[in-house]
């Protein structure tokens, strides 16, 4: 049977190769110890305990990093802050050197014959901690007194970052009839992709080389910050990656065991394993979020949007982790002014360090997050001055004849019709019949609302300067095309082979699909920021063409003609024809040598502008606090959409994920002790089948308008789901309670939370 | 150390075992059956989910030392030679899969909620799928996939 | 996990002697909490004694107006079993509600028991049912077996053969699970038996299951949801954790007994 994806036979097969499958002759295995206290200095560790333990080979600590010259974790942003200073920035260490600044910070790695072996030995380490005061929130680290999570940083202040117009904003303020001030919390997450991190990496003396095989989204980023840290080339690196277990943003850099396996094989002489456990994940991964965003919205008196004013509070966690400080500053500042034609806006965004684990991009990294606030502060605006919170929408929508627009933030949408997408997705949903379902509801007992969010985001232009691609033609004419894009569950497989052969027109059969092949060396951007469709698919585009036009010479050869048309795979002239699959056979090297059409194509493509309006409506129990979300509708502008089953499976994946912050996921420390609190699935909820609704009542409903910025007139998916579903669950649920008198909520609205809120505002209103 | 003895996806396998092995680990380490995957610490995920004398069961909340005399399934064993079984056809119909790390879990334990229920309700493959975690899909396809591999296997 | 050695007992007698050879060995029953316990080596048994397949621990039996449980009967066979769903309908629907499908294929009522987890299922239904755990030494009444929070009066060496369960006039139980673990954040029992009508409360409890009083006085009075109407479990003797305050939970408690009471009296 054919497959729906060209990677699914192999995974529903239970064929794929994650990174705890690679094996090697002869391998060790790592454990790690971690850190059991928020902060701490180290006063002593002892190793030889775990030394002498049965099969134990190595104990390495911060003294055998320092020793390797390893450097630094690779992180933080190199922007100015308004006085001309770079962002404060602590020594991030592989391995704690003599104080820890969060639970579950790699103190020591084990190495040993067997994996049970390396656990038992890292028991037996002896390490003496004089524990200090842990701060675990921003607000903690910002009071006055507040002890410093790094001694050289006062106030645990990283950064200050301004973006916008800071004195035009504050005139309209002064000048605005009505003005509203929302504060939404965006909770710590764990990112939590269902495999564990896991390496395995080999020295090979001979040649200088590594082999390391790890979870990774690309395979640029990876190798470039490990020869920050490491010293060893980017190029001496031979990153191999197959299958990856999700990813959603925190696996595109190296982790601390990744360096450590390549020492500790480079040391011993052997290759070494690392699997981590799920307890690894919730302590180690990056986390997510963590960020609280006040806005303040000012309008004239018919309800114009005059200005945007937003105080931003970012936990960086412990250290600068790869993309925190960039959230922080750039993600939640660009698309502060959303869907509306807003004149003015200034943002000031404070980034700060907690003994905490560092945060680090998670699905959407600061998008959904300002999409969250702005649509919040939207509906608030309509409630607080009697707006209909749709005219106040459709009154200051940026129009299609606006296109393309410079927004106050500085961003310039090139399309998108934000008024049609609000009217679709109003139709789709039965806005109008609302009030008739919500008497239903009320007549069981149920508290009912419905919410809306228009949200936009700015899928990423991408931090490589372009997106390369290649082709290899093999003699028996088949093609395996290459890019430096890994996939983890996104169907790069079966979307880049698509688009090639879409080009070439010919079946894709013959075709596959590669990420990377380290001995090409080429350049171009990860999977991340939801681009690498409309980017490295546009490359391919061009792949397919360069290819072709290789081809054709060597085709007019052939039929012996000056000129050959081409349609279908097929080269024709003179009344002759040839397919390209032949000609490539004909033409391969007797000696497996460099095929001649082989090709080579790159392209830059910039940040595109996806946008929709998601609508929730949900029904809650009151006697309970458990929220039923009964419909869902997600018109999204993403464009052209190149492989419908896959884009609507990343926007039911996104809008579970925003699901889950919005009802349950957060990632608590204790406030006293610094302890991680929420450190397994026992105590961390996440979504389970059923709990949105089922394809019967989830409507996904594309509205395209296709952009001009790359070949495909495709926008970003992967991250949609999270920017709409967060606003318009939210916003559902103030439209059921508020008429119950609760006034204010935050994520997560557990069921605990919401029977409280309940319950505390009927005892006010008695 | 523990002799055992199993069949495992039609094959005898005779090993030893030290008392603290867990058969997810036997399954994966010594035996190189890499399908069945490890997602958690406490036996909530259920990636680990294979079959054990014909029920589902987590392999990663058992002791190697007791599937002794056991027939086991795991994903590898679900296919008859190159024709897929009806639910991961159904999987791959539906969409049921993005990263895929879930994916040998949720098919074995879609096969059970079939074996009880063959025509499923909506809420009996919920209810059958509570103890399987999945981060890509919002379940929405996968619930999907259960329905269609009852009508695959009902034609 | 730490190391141990595995023992296949063959009979409740031969993991009795091993047990009392070895007094850091544990038993292992389905291992559902057991093995992820073992390995988070947060229990380092010497011996972990298997008495997950013995035959004389397995199977349901109705004999008169009382149900026998073999302590090794897996959830999954329970809330399957025909006899148990004519008999106590409730003991049925409460296994169902256990962790999930394969949980349920290996954990076993036993295990459950003997653990005695302030949020595991059994307990209540033990408790308001008035059943009697029989040991391969004794016979302990349900009121004496549950001690506190993973505490019974089993004594070292002691092993659960089976529990026998009266059989109620009605009874159902309904269960608020823990979004996250599945367990119960309150889960209720209620039995209209022999001797008067029994509430039995699991997972609000800070001492574990316990049976609500004044409920079982209310409904004595009149067997009706809105009896419940101004009695509430005191506040003070629920768990109070970051998911849930004791207030919650005692209110769960609440509405989880008048869900329970609806479903037998419709």
């Amino acid at each position: 049977m054919q497959p729906s994806r060209r990677e699914d036979l192999r995974l529903i097969a239970g064929h794929g190769r994650y990174s705890s499958d690679w094996n090697l002759p002869n391998q060790l295995h790592a454990s790690v110890l971690r850190s059991t206290h928020a902060a701490a200095r180290i006063a002593r560790i002892d190793t030889a305990p775990a030394l002498a333990a049965p099969g134990v080979k190595a104990v390495l600590t911060h003294l055998d990093v320092e020793r390797a010259g390893y450097k630094s974790i690779v992180g933080g942003v190199a922007t100015k802050d308004k006085n001309g200073e770079l962002m404060k920035k602590p020594f991030y260490p592989i391995l704690a050197t003599d104080r820890v600044c969060h639970v579950g910070q790699a103190v020591a790695f084990v190495v040993a014959e067997t994996p049970e072996q390396a656990q038992d030995a890292v028991d037996l380490i002896e390490v003496e901690y004089e524990e200090s005061p842990a701060i675990v929130t921003f607000a903690d680290a910002r009071a006055p007194g507040a002890p410093a999570v790094h001694a050289d940083i006062p106030g645990n202040l990283s950064f200050v970052h301004e973006h916008g117009d800071e004195a035009k904003t504050a005139a309209a303020f002064a000048g605005a009839k009505f003005v509203t001030k929302v504060r939404v919390d965006s909770q710590r997450l764990i990112c939590n992709p269902m495999e564990p991190r896991a390496c395995l990496a080999s020295f090979d003396a001979a040649t200088g080389r590594y082999l390391l095989h790890a979870a990774s989204q690309g395979l640029i980023a990876p190798r470039v910050h490990l020869q920050q840290i490491t010293g060893v080339p980017a190029t001496d690196i031979d990153l191999i990656v197959e299958d990856v277990g999700g990813s959603f943003g925190i696996r595109s850099s190296p982790y601390p065991e990744y360096m450590l396996s390549m020492l500790a094989s480079k040391t011993l002489g052997v290759p070494v394993k690392w699997t981590g456990s799920r307890t690894d994940t919730f302590l180690s991964d990056y986390h997510g979020r963590a960020l609280s965003l006040t806005g303040e919205v000012a309008l004239d008196d018919k309800g114009n949007i005059l200005a945007f004013r937003w105080e931003d509070e970012i936990d960086l966690g412990a250290y600068a982790g790869p993309f925190g400080a960039f959230i922080g500053t750039q993600n939640v500042s660009i698309m502060c002014g959303g869907v509306y034609r807003v004149p003015s806006v200034f943002v000031r965004s404070c980034l700060a360090y907690t003994n905490t684990t560092p945060v680090s991009s998670y699905r959407g990294a600061g998008r959904p997050d300002i999409a969250y606030a702005i649509e919040r502060l939207i509906d608030q605006a309509a409630q607080e001055h009697g707006f209909d919170n749709l005219e106040l929408r459709r009154r200051n929508f940026i129009t299609p004849a606006e296109m393309p627009h410079t927004t106050a933030a500085g961003q310039t949408y090139d399309c998108g019709d934000f008024p049609a997408v609000l009217e679709h997705a109003l139709k789709t949903v039965d806005w109008s019949g609302f009030p008739a379902r919500r008497t239903q509801s009320e007549k069981r007992g149920k508290l009912r609302g419905i919410g809306l969010a228009s949200y936009i985001e700015a899928a990423a232009a991408g931090a490589q300067p372009k997106d390369q691609t290649a082709a290899r033609v093999a003699a028996d004419g088949t093609i395996t095309i290459y890019c430096m894009a890994g996939g983890s569950g996104q169907g790069h497989e079966t979307t880049f082979v698509s688009v090639f052969a879409g080009v070439l027109d010919v079946a894709p059969d013959a075709i596959q699909y590669r990420a990377s092949d380290p001995a090409f060396a080429m350049i171009g951007n990860g999977t991340g920021g939801s681009r690498t469709a409309a980017g490295q698919g546009s490359s391919f585009t061009l792949l397919a063409q360069a290819l072709l036009a290789k081809a054709r010479p060597h085709a007019a050869k052939a039929l012996g003609v000056a000129e050959v048309s081409y349609a279908k795979g097929v080269f024709s002239g003179g009344g002759k024809s040839i397919t390209l699959k032949d000609l490539a056979r004909q033409v391969a090297p007797a000696d497996a040598g460099t095929h001649p059409f082989d090709s080579e194509a790159e392209g830059s493509y910039g940040a595109t502008y996806p946008n929709g309006c998601h609508i929730a409506e949900i029904e809650i129990d009151p006697d309970t606090g458990v929220t039923d979300l009964l419909r869902y509708v997600a018109v999204d502008d993403l464009g052209n959409i190149l492989q419908p089953m896959i884009v609507e499976g990343q926007v039911h994946g996104g809008v579970a994920q925003g699901w889950g912050q919005m009802f349950g996921e957060h990632a608590v420390y204790d406030r006293e002790s610094g302890q991680f609190l929420t450190a397994s699935f026992m105590d961390y909820p996440m979504p389970r089948a059923g709990w949105l609704p089922n394809s019967g009542h989830f409507d996904r409903v594309p509205h395209p308008v296709p952009t001009k910025k790359n070949l495909l007139g495709a926008k970003g998916v992967g991250e949609s789901g999270c920017s709409g579903s967060l606003p318009a669950l939210m916003n559902a649920m103030m439209h059921a309670v508020r008429p119950a008198g609760v006034k204010e909520l935050q994520m997560p609205v557990t069921p605990a939370v919401l029977w409280r809120a309940l319950r505390d505002a009927r005892a006010k209103a008695a | 150390m523990n002799k055992i003895e199993f069949t495992i996806n039609g094959k005898k396998v005779a090993t030893q075992v030290e008392g603290r092995t867990l058969l997810v680990n036997l399954i994966r380490d010594e035996l190189k059956l890499t399908g069945t995957h490890v997602g958690c610490d406490t036996s909530q995920c259920g990636c680990c989910t294979i079959h054990l004398d014909g029920k589902s069961v987590k392999s990663c909340a058992m002791l190697a030392a007791q599937a002794d005399g056991a027939n086991i399934v795991t994903i590898e064993g679900m296919a008859d030679g190159d024709k897929l079984h009806p639910v991961q056809q159904a999987f791959t119909e539906c969409h049921g899969l993005q990263c895929g790390f879930c994916t040998p879990g949720m098919i074995m334990t879609a096969a059970s909620i079939l074996k009880d229920h063959p025509q499923p309700t909506e809420e009996q493959i919920v209810k059958g799928l509570e103890g399987n975690l999945c981060r890509c899909t919002g379940y929405i396809n996968i619930i999907k996939s259960v329905h269609r591999a009852a009508e695959l296997m009902k034609a | 996990m730490y190391a141990f050695e595995y023992q296949r007992a063959g009979s409740v007698a031969e993991a009795a002697s091993l047990l009392a050879k070895n007094p850091e060995a544990k038993l292992l029953a389905g291992g559902q909490t057991f093995i992820p316990t073992l390995k988070a080596r947060l229990a380092q048994p010497s011996h972990v004694v298997d008495i997950g397949r013995l035959k004389e621990l397995a199977g349901i039996e109705v004999k008169g107006n009382v149900v026998s449980i073999g302590a090794m009967t897996r959830h999954a066979e329970v809330a399957a079993s025909a006899d148990v769903k004519k008999a106590i309908p409730a003991l049925a629907d409460l296994a169902i509600e256990i962790g999930d499908q394969q949980v349920r294929n290996r954990g076993t009522l036993g295990g459950s028991v003997a653990n005695n987890d302030p949020a595991a299922d059994y307990p209540s239904a033990v408790l308001a049912l008035g059943a009697t755990i029989v040991t391969n030494q004794r016979e302990i009444a349900s009121g004496d077996f549950f001690q506190g929070m993973f505490s019974t009066a089993l004594q070292d060496g002691e092993i659960i053969v089976r529990i026998v369960f009266p059989m109620p006039k009605r009874a159902a139980y309904s269960k608020f699970h823990h979004p996250a673990s599945g367990y119960a954040m309150a889960g209720v029992f209620v039995a209209d038996t022999a001797n008067g009508v029994r509430v039995a409360v699991t997972g609000a409890g800070s001492s574990g299951v316990f049976l609500w009083k004044a409920a079982e006085a209310a409904l004595t009075k009149t067997f009706a949801a809105a009896s419940l109407d101004g009695i509430a479990v005191d506040e003070g003797e629920c768990i109070a954790d970051l998911h849930a305050g004791a207030d919650y939970r005692a209110h769960l408690v609440g509405v989880m007994a008048k869900r329970a009471i609806k479903k037998i009296t419709g």
